[in-house]
This record gives C-alpha cells, structure tokens and sequence, in this order.
C-alpha cells in the first residue's frame, strides 16, 4: 500500500484533471439512471392516468428524459476525453520520471539488468500504471459519490428499501472487489515478470539470432519463447476468467438487489405506502444503478498488476546510484593533467580489489599507457576516472582538482572516450556524430571525418551523411564504426582523451589509417590508452604495467618487457603445478 | 493479402472456443427478452391487477434462476472468448518469430529490432481484441437485434418500426466518422513501434550517451516520443469515442421515441405520424416489455462501437505481422540433402558473386578452396568482404551467382540445419544469452554434463575466471555479459565452439581482446581444437595467422592473393604491404613472441 501513496505523489499534478475527468463521469452516470428511472414512472404514470382518465403533467418527466439524455450522451463523450487525455500525459511524464531516475545509474548500477528487462520497466510497466488512474481512482470516486446519492433516493421512498439496495452495493462494490484483488494479486505479479521475461527472449532471439542459428538453438529459443507465451497467457487466462466470474457476480447482485426490492416493495404498494409508477421507477432505477460499482472488481483485480509494476519501476528508482554529484558547482580546471593517488577499488561482491594503491601522474599534454592482462584493473581505472565509479580509497585530480569534486556530466565535459565498443545509435551517420556536439555546423562534422579518415568512405554513399547506420551500426564494418568514434571524439574537442583498445580487431591497413588519425586527435591533448597488447608504445611518454589490479611496473616504455618477463615466471610456474593462469578474474 | 482478409484467416486458430462464445452471447441476449417478459408480467400484476406477492412469487423465483443462468452463461462466455483470442495469439507469435527465424540474421541486419521485439510482444497482444470481444460482438449484432425485432414485431409494430428505421443510422454514421481512422491507427502503431525502437536504442547506448554528456539531452527526446505517441493515442481515441457518442445519441434517440409513443398512446393521446398510419392500441404490459427490450435492440449495435477499436489495434498490428509473415526467404526452396561427406569437410567457393544492394557488388566472382583438415586464414581490409565470405558460409546469405561446394555437394541444396551441425563459430562480438555460463557454453550442446562443459571453458582458458565467481558456472549472465570483460566474454564464446566438437570451425576474430598470455594459451587451445577438423580463421594480427596452412588475401570482393605466410610475405604484393604496414604503426606483436624473450 506504501507503493500507492507514492504514486498518488506522482499523480497529484494531474489533481485538476482528474477532479473534472471524476466529475464528468459521475455525472455520466447520474444522467443514465435518471433516464431510466424516469423513463419507467413516466410510462406508468402514464398508463395509470390513461386507465383512470385524469389529467396528468407529462411535460416536467418528458424534459427530464431528454435532458438526462443529452447529459449522459455528451457527458460519456467528455468523460473519456478528459480522463485518457490525463492518463496519457501521466504516462508520458512517468516515463521521462522513470528515465531521469534510470540515467544515473548507467552504466555501475544497470550492469545487472537485460536491456530488455528496462525496457519492459519504460513500457509495459508504465502502462500498467494507466489502469491506477482510469480503472482503480476514477471508479473508486465515482462510486463513492453515486451510491451515497442512490441509497439517499432509495431512503427518500422507503429506508428498508435503502438498506437493502446498500447491502447490495457493498456486496458489489466492497466483497467482489476484496475477493478479486487477493485473487489477481499472485497472477498479476507473475505477469509482470513474465513480461518482462518474454520480452528479454524476444531481445535475445532477435539480436542473437546468428549466433542462435549457427549453435542449432533455434528451435529451443522458439521453444521457450512459446513456452513464456503460453506461461503469460494461463496467467491472464486466470484473470479473465475471474473476471468473468465477478462481472456475473456484480450481476447477480443487481438482480438480487431488484428481486429484494420488489419482494420488499410489492406489499408497500398493496398498502398504497408506495405507487404504482414508483415501483416501476425504483426496479427500472435499481437495474440502472449497479453500473457504479460494476466496474470495481476488476479495478482491483488489475491493482495486482499495476502495483506490481508500480515496485518494479520504484526498485529502479530507488537504487543509489553509484556516484552522486556534489551539492556546489564542479571546478572550472585550468589545466588538464591527471593524479591517480594511492586509488583502491572493489565491486561490490567482489571477492578481492580491483585496484588497489595505484599511483599515476600524468603531465598535461603527454601520453601515457595502461598495459595490463584481462582483469588487471585497467577498465576499473578508466570507470573511475570518467566518475561512473568512486575509488574506495585515493583520490583521482585533474587539474589539481578531486575529481569527486565535479559533477558527472561536467567531468566528462572534459574527457573524450575512443573504445573498441563503439556503440552507434540507430539513426543516421550525421545523428551520430552529432551526439559529440549537437551544434556542430556541417563543415565542422566533414572536418572531423575528414581527419577521422572516414569522410571519403561516407562522401561515396549515397545518401552520405544521412546513411541510416542501423541498430549498433550493423551496416558498417568494425573499422569504420570506430573511425566514426574517432570523429566523434574530435568533435568533442576535450582536453583529455581516452583510448580503450582503439584498434582492437582492426586489420592493419585500417589500423594503420587509424592510428593516423588518433594521432592527430592526440595533438595537444592529455592522452592515456589502456591496452592488454605490451607492443607498438613507443609513441607513450610512461607506461603502468598492472597486474591482478597491482602496479608492476611503471617508467617510460623500457619498463614493459622487463614487467611482462616477470610476470610470464610467475604464470609459467603456476602451470607447472597445474594451476591456472591468473590472467583473468572477475570484472575487468 | 488485405489486413481484414488476413483477420478473418486467422479464425480458424480460435478453434471451437470462438464459436461457443458467440452461442453463449446469443443464448445470453435471448435470455434478456424473457427475462424483460417476467418483469413486465410482475410490475403489471402489482400495479395494476393489485396482486400481492403471493400471485407474483412463482415469477419471482422464475426470475431467480433466470438470473443465475445468465450469470453463468457470462462467465463461461468470458472464457470461451479469452480461449479463443489466446489460441490465436500464442500460435501466432510461435509462427510469426519461427518465420522470422526462417528469415535469418540477413533480414534482421535491416529491421529495427525494437520494433520487431514490439510487434512479437504487444503486437501479438493487440490481436487480442478483435478475437476475443470484435469477432463475437460482429455477429450478435446481426443476431440480436433481428431477434428482438421478431419479438416486437407481434406485440407493437409500431415500435419496431421505429427501431428499423433508427439502427441502419448508427453504422452509416460510424463508417463516415472512422473513414480516416485506419491510417491514423497505422501511424498510431507506428509510433509506438519507434517508441520502443528508440527506449531499447537508449537503453542499450546509455553509457555512450553518458560518456558525451547527451544522457541529460536524451530527457528531452523522452519526453517528445512519450508526447507523440500520447498525441497519435488521442487522434485515434478521440475518433473512437466521437463514434461512441453518435452511436450513444441515436441509440438514446431511439429509446427515447419508442417511449414517448408507447407512453402517448398509453394515455391516449395522439402521435405525431402521418394519419394514413393506423396506429396500433398498446396494453401496458406489452408497453414496459417493450421499452425494456429497446435498450437491449441497441446494446450489440453500441458494443460493437466500443470494439471497433479494438478492431483497429488489431488492424495495425496485423498490418506489422503480415510485413514479416509474407516476406520470403531469400532461398525459397531450402535444400533438403543431409551433408554427405561429414568429417573432415572441405569447402570450394567458385566464382561466386553476391551483392548487398543492386550495383554495389561485395564479392565479384571469388574462388577459393579449403581443403579438408586445413586451416585457412581469411586476411584483407574492411570491406575486401571477409565478413561476406562468412555470412555466405554459415547460410544466412545465398550467391547471387557461383556455388558453393561443401565436399562435392553444393550448400544450397543442402540441408542448412544438417550443414549447421557440423559447424562451430566464434563471431566477433559474442553476445551472452539470459542465462547462466554454463547455459551460455552448452548453447550448442544443450545436454552436456557438467565436466564437459568445464573442459571446454578450460581449452577456451575461461576456466579460471568462471571458477573464481561466486557462482561460479551458475554465474547469471545478460546480454553483455553484466561485469565480464570483452575477453571474458570472448573465451566463453570459444568454450562453446570448443564444447560443439563441430568438424568445421569459423573464427572470427577470436582472439582479439585477449592480453599475449591469454591469446597464447587460447590459440594453443585453437591448435588443439584444429586438429582434425577443418578452421577457418578471420584474423587481422600476424601472429594467428602465421600458423596457418594458406592465407586467402581478399581485396575488392576478390581472392587477390593466396599461399604461405612465408611465400606470400616474400611475393611482395598485397600480403608483404600489409606486413610493412604493421611494422609501421608498430604493432606488429609478432616481433614480440614471449617465448623467444631470454628473461
């Protein structure tokens, strides 16, 4: 329930909507019963005056059927104008409140999640959240209002006929609602998750479908995908068939609640305590009036569902994330040179650090490397020098600055990253690059490719710049995603660069090509490359050697081999006894 | 084949629950005009014969069990009618994502995979609608209301007329509000498909958006795309609801006349209709019975209305299925002959020519041969069209012209399943599956036992670090391998070419991202694995491919070079460039061998 006071928070900005929206179809409903009420002592007290042959005023009951009946026309159609338009602006505005709480926590705290897991989270479970607004809240009020104003009318003619119809609508109303929410609950949690789960197969046999094919796992990926589809749907099989119990229910009731009262009301009218017409009224009015509650049981049939989406969006939101920004505003440094002091780190859960006591400084304007095996800690360094961790221990600075000084988004204001997992957006060649620098006029985007040497390549397509690149840049080739990396980093025009593997996987030619091209990026720039391959550092001011995330070396290039040989001993006699190699461990 | 065309063929998937709901919908509005009956006998005996409850009590519990069947005949009409709209969905989405299995990753390279994820997912889901509450309530409404007519006709002609002439309004109007309806459903659905294309494309680059400070930008374009789809959601809904309403108004209309003459007449008064109509006498009881049943004349016209809707969300999601249903595969007829020769397996690529769009060949006219039991290396720049040469091997491309020959037989009219079997490939960028190591390593293998499993990690060197994990090879993995490194991830993927034992092994690039160590203990590994079978082997550094029986050298879509590392360095073509090349950037790790380092 703590979950629905939370989102009641998030909806209170919509107050004014849903107080109309809730008006309108209280209103609706008002008008329908009225209509039907009316409608059935007018034809009595019709017939009556007929038999009888006195005069009647057919005038004042005639205008009421035509007005309650404009009013329900009209009022159904506002009604459902109001309360979707104010749903679908809830959920718009849920969404960009779930993605600004999601943004954060990219990439330390979403490393455990499947994209199609956050992606079920942005649009099936926001949607669910509809149901909380115009099935549960609006119902719930609407009911609330017109019971109370048809149990007055019913006391008006006849207090045991009040509480007879009462007891009907809470029946309705209160017990089939109870009975149906503790019934949907398990269902509904389970769907939640099998959508989700559904989902991420359905990522998985898209994406991985090569690799899928090839290892003859198709069929079981189809397999389990079908199995998921039946999974879900015995589950939402359980929830209709519920539901059609409780719609049967709720008649029931109504018919209950008129058999009640002609059997309560039949003697009242032999004792001419009630007329004719008005029991024609009252069985015509109660027949009407269920309609306020028939919507309830399956509102909280659906609160299940939605309130387990509603903790599947607060589980994210409410995840700290790794690193939080500092209250003042980030430091504006002068310089660009960089300061590893005595930095130690572990993942959580993690069974040993994954840097510990590592000293690097680096002059601005010089380059330097981090060589180190798999699991060494390299990737550990450059996470928390781009602040998407914080060091346990030390203290990283640029510019003199501790970078735990500056906002995340202001630190890497400074920082260009150029890895081998470049990931290109699906969109054009030109929406790409534009990622670096919104602003940046044509010329500038051709400069960047030009020295990215790319531009000759994009120029020959045909529709150039505007090529649609394809989902994670399936149409263009390893070495071309990473030249247009490479432009982008130019266009970023940041003081520091970083290098993660740059030409990993490249043939030489290209990586020759962009090696050309890093270098002039690296012009003027303070540079540290991370590399698992010792060789070709000759162009690096010093080198760190790590291992096991342990400085094993550090000086100017000569350092290298030295380091490597020592560390091949130590491998080399572990396999000897049979161990294995240390190379690699969790999380690099 | 039309969207509605393509509904109705899908029928028969609903099976018999479809039929029965509709009977028990019919048997439930029949039920009504009785049920209105015993009211109008009840009311009018109190009201004006003056009977007590005694006379009126066997009505009284008629009515009852009257409405104990009808809520019965709900229920079970609920479930039927969920029952059929779940038998179309779940054939459906089996057939709709093994056809896009049958596709291939050549069709998926050009679509956008969150939007096919959509129409698998919610797509499916939308069909829902048209199955399980449009196809039933299209037929009362040609059931019931004839029904309630031949009832009426007898007791008050008059009213029936009335209800004749008022009903054909009501779907001539709906037809001119929801002429422009389908195309605004279409861009609707279109626009959701781009929503969940673009949350999935956001979700997966985050940390590149992160790394050019556009996360924060990225709130902005949420916000468009959520305000789009709401404002397409609204076009189409505030049609649905307009239409609602007319049908609503003439239904109201309607009601409204039949009252007031029924109540004119009852008080003898006259109706304004032309003179030369003789206007029929009414008793009460056949008025309230009337009246009564007027309401339910309407009710399958107006929930029809309600469901049109659900027949346009359906519309459009099946529009998105038919696009992937009846795309063909590019190999129509598939091959059917099991692979003759299966251990060693050779390979021949004879003039064979492919192109991804018209006039930009990728290959023009290759021919190569890899021999049984050898191992070939593919070399060449990006775009000589190595990554080609693979995909037409692994048949998920077929030759424009030329064939391919595996043994003496050519790959199309082998069976691709058959031909599969008997490879292994390690591809670039592996990806992890949802699942756990081990799952991940038995990708090929499902049965495997446990031991074998670790073999495999322990030829890929993968055995350390996964036994080092708290989980060890129970660790669950995504996607991206949530806290592996590309190399971690990489050996997982060559343990499970290791584990699959497949005649012929393709790598490509799978030693990249490793550290020398590791790359050296992989590629004894590789060694170990290239015995006895048939490797052939991607590579962009020197040192995989020296080892090498033949290295092809592809250039422009053409077999430019062919021969030993030795021969072809010493020819001074292409190959030798490539050489000096590496000598240039300084990369070339091969001048770096450890163990020929003397420390």
């Amino acid at each position: 329930m703590n979950e629905l006071l939370r989102l009641w928070r998030l909806f209170r900005p919509y107050r004014s909507w849903m107080i109309f929206g809730t008006l309108a179809a209280s209103l609706t409903l008002i008008a329908n019963v009225t209509l039907m009420a009316a409608a059935g002592w007018f034809l009595t007290a019709m017939a009556a005056a007929g038999i009888a042959g006195v005069a009647m005023n057919y005038f004042t009951p005639a205008a009421m059927i035509r007005g309650s009946a404009m009013i329900r026309t009209a009022g159904r159609y506002g009604e459902r104008l109001i309360n979707h338009e104010a749903t679908f602006r809830l959920i718009a505005s849920l969404r960009v409140w779930f993605y600004q709480h999601l943004e954060p926590l990219a990439p330390a705290r979403l490393q455990q999640y499947h994209s199609g897991d956050l992606l079920s989270r942005i649009r099936s479970d926001i949607d669910a959240l509809d149901n909380l607004y115009v099935r549960v809240l609006v119902p719930v009020v609407v009911a609330l209002i017109s019971v109370t104003l048809f149990t007055l009318f019913l006391y008006l003619h006849a207090p045991l006929l009040a509480a007879s119809g009462l007891f009907f609508f809470l029946l309705a109303g209160v017990a089939l609602p109870i009975w149906s929410r503790s019934r949907g609950q398990a269902p509904g949690q389970r769907i939640a998750d099998d959508e989700s789960t559904l989902r991420t197969s359905v990522i998985d046999g898209v994406q991985g479908m090569a690799e899928l094919t090839v290892y003859g796992a198709t069929e079981r990926q189809a397999q389990r995908i079908d199995e998921l589809s039946h999974r879900l749907i015995a589950d939402q099989a359980r929830l209709a068939s519920d539901h059609g119990l409780t719609q049967a229910a709720v008649g029931i009731c109504t018919s209950l609640s008129l058999w009640a009262l002609l059997w309560l009301a039949i003697p009242m009218v032999r004792s001419g305590q009630l007329g004719g017409p008005e029991l024609a009224m009252l069985a015509l009015f109660t027949l009407a009036s269920f309609e306020a509650v028939a919507p309830l049981p399956q509102a909280f049939q659906l609160l299940g569902r939605s309130l387990a989406a509603a903790r599947r969006l607060f589980d994210i939101v409410d995840t700290q994330p790794a690193v939080s920004d500092p209250a003042g505003p980030s430091p504006r440094p002068e310089r660009f040179d960089i300061a590893f002091e005595r930095i130690g780190f572990s993942y959580p859960d993690a069974g040993r650090p994954a840097v510990s006591d590592i000293q690097l400084r680096i002059p601005q304007g010089s380059r330097a490397a981090i060589v180190g095996a798999t699991g060494s800690g390299k990737s550990t360094l450059f996470n928390l020098l781009l602040r998407f961790w914080a060091p346990d221990s030390g203290t990283i600075r640029i510019g003199g600055h501790d970078i735990a000084d500056f906002s995340g988004d202001d630190l890497r204001r400074h920082i260009a990253v150029v890895s081998q997992h470049t990931y290109l957006f699906d969109s054009t060649i030109r929406e790409n690059l534009l990622i670096a620098n919104p602003q940046a006029p044509q010329a500038a985007i051709e400069q960047a490719c030009r020295v990215a040497q790319i531009h000759d390549f994009i120029a020959e397509l045909p529709e150039g710049y505007d090529t649609w690149v394809g989902e994670t840049g399936v149409r263009l080739s390893g070495g071309q995603g990473r030249r247009i990396a490479v432009a982008r980093a130019l266009l970023k025009d940041a003081p520091i660069l970083l290098l993660d593997e740059p030409t990993e996987g490249l043939d030489a030619a290209t990586e020759r090509d962009l090696m050309r091209a890093l270098d002039r990026l690296m012009t003027g720039r303070t540079v540290l490359l991370i590399t698992h391959r010792p060789a070709g550092l000759d162009w690096v001011d010093q080198v760190l050697v790590l291992d096991q995330g342990r400085e094993l070396a550090r000086g100017d290039v000569s350092v290298v081999p030295k380091a490597m040989a020592a560390e091949l001993l130590v491998t080399a006699a572990e396999r000897a006894t049979g161990l294995q190699t240390p190379a690699a461990s969790h999380s690099s | 084949m039309s969207v509605n065309a393509w509904l109705k063929s899908q029928r028969p998937l609903a099976g018999k629950s479809l039929g029965l709901a509709i009977w028990l919908n019919t048997t439930n509005g029949l039920l009504a005009i009785v049920q209105a009956w015993c009211l109008a006998v009840i009311l009018d005996d109190v009201i004006f014969e003056g009977s007590g409850l005694d006379t009126v009590a066997p009505w009284l519990w008629g009515l009852l069990a009257l409405f104990a069947i009808r809520a019965l005949i709900l229920w079970l009409a609920e479930r039927s009618a969920f029952e059929a709209a779940a038998g179309v969905r779940t054939t459906l989405r089996n057939q709709v994502y093994r056809h896009l299995q049958h596709l291939g990753p050549g069709y998926l390279a050009d679509h956008r995979s969150g939007a096919l994820v959509e129409t698998l997912t919610k797509g499916i889901d939308d069909l829902e609608g048209y199955y399980a509450r449009f196809l039933p309530a299209m037929t009362l409404t040609m059931i019931l209301p004839l029904a309630i007519l031949a009832v009426v006709i007898p007791v008050d002609w008059l009213s029936s007329l009335v209800l004749l002439v008022t009903a054909p309004m009501i779907p001539l109007f709906m037809i001119l509000i929801g002429s422009g309806a389908e195309a605004r459903n279409q861009r609707q659905w279109k626009q959701l498909a781009r929503m969940s294309a673009h949350f999935l494309d956001v979700i997966q680059g985050i940390t590149t958006l992160k790394l050019f400070g556009a996360s924060r930008r990225e709130v902005d374009i949420v916000a468009r795309v959520s305000d789009d789809y709401r404002m397409s959601t609204m076009q189409v809904l505030r049609v649905a609801f307009l239409s609602s309403a007319v049908l609503e108004f003439f239904a109201t209309v309607g009601i409204a006349i039949v009252a007031v003459f029924i109540g004119f007449r009852l008080y003898d008064m006259a109706i304004p209709v032309p003179h030369w109509l003789p206007v029929p006498d009414i008793s009460y009881i056949q008025g309230l019975f009337v009246l009564m049943l007027a309401p339910e004349f309407y009710a399958p016209l107006r929930n029809l209305g309600t469901q049109y809707h659900a027949r346009m969300a359906a519309a459009a999601a099946a529009e998105q299925l038919i696009g992937v249903l009846e795309t063909q595969p590019a190999q129509l007829e598939p091959g059917t002959e099991p692979l003759a020769v299966t251990r060693p397996l050779g390979v021949r690529f004879e003039a064979v020519h492919f192109s991804y769009e018209e006039g930009r060949d990728a290959l023009k006219g290759m021919s190569f041969d890899i021999p049984p039991g050898e191992r070939i290396a593919l070399v060449g720049t990006s775009g000589a069209g190595k990554t080609t040469v693979i995909n037409l091997l692994l048949g998920f491309l077929t030759p424009g012209a030329g064939r391919i020959l595996v043994g003496e037989q050519d790959l199309f009219r082998i069976d691709l399943d058959d031909w599969r079997r008997h490879l292994a490939w390690v591809p670039q960028q592996p990806r992890l599956f949802q699942g756990s190591i081990a799952d991940n390593i038995r990708l090929g293998v499902p049965d495997a036992d446990l031991e074998s499993v670790r073999e495999a990690a322990r030829r890929a060197r993968a055995q350390g670090f996964i036994e080092s994990m708290p989980a060890g090879y129970d660790s669950l993995v995504g996607e991206r391998g949530a806290g592996l490194s590309g190399g971690q991830i990489q050996r997982i993927a060559l343990a499970r070419a290791f584990l699959r034992d497949a005649p012929f092994v393709v790598l490509d690039e799978a030693t990249a991202n490793l550290d020398p160590e590791s790359e050296r203990l992989v590629q004894e590994g590789i060694d170990e694995l290239a015995r006895d079978r048939t490797l052939l082997v991607v590579a962009h550094r020197l040192a995989t491919v020296r080892g090498a029986d033949r290295i092809l050298v592809l250039d422009q879509g053409c077999v430019a070079e062919q021969g030993t590392h030795d021969a072809l360095a010493a020819a001074g073509g292409i190959y030798a460039r490539m050489i000096a090349a590496y000598g240039e950037s300084g990369s070339d790790v091969t001048d770096t061998n450890p163990e020929d380092d003397p420390a």
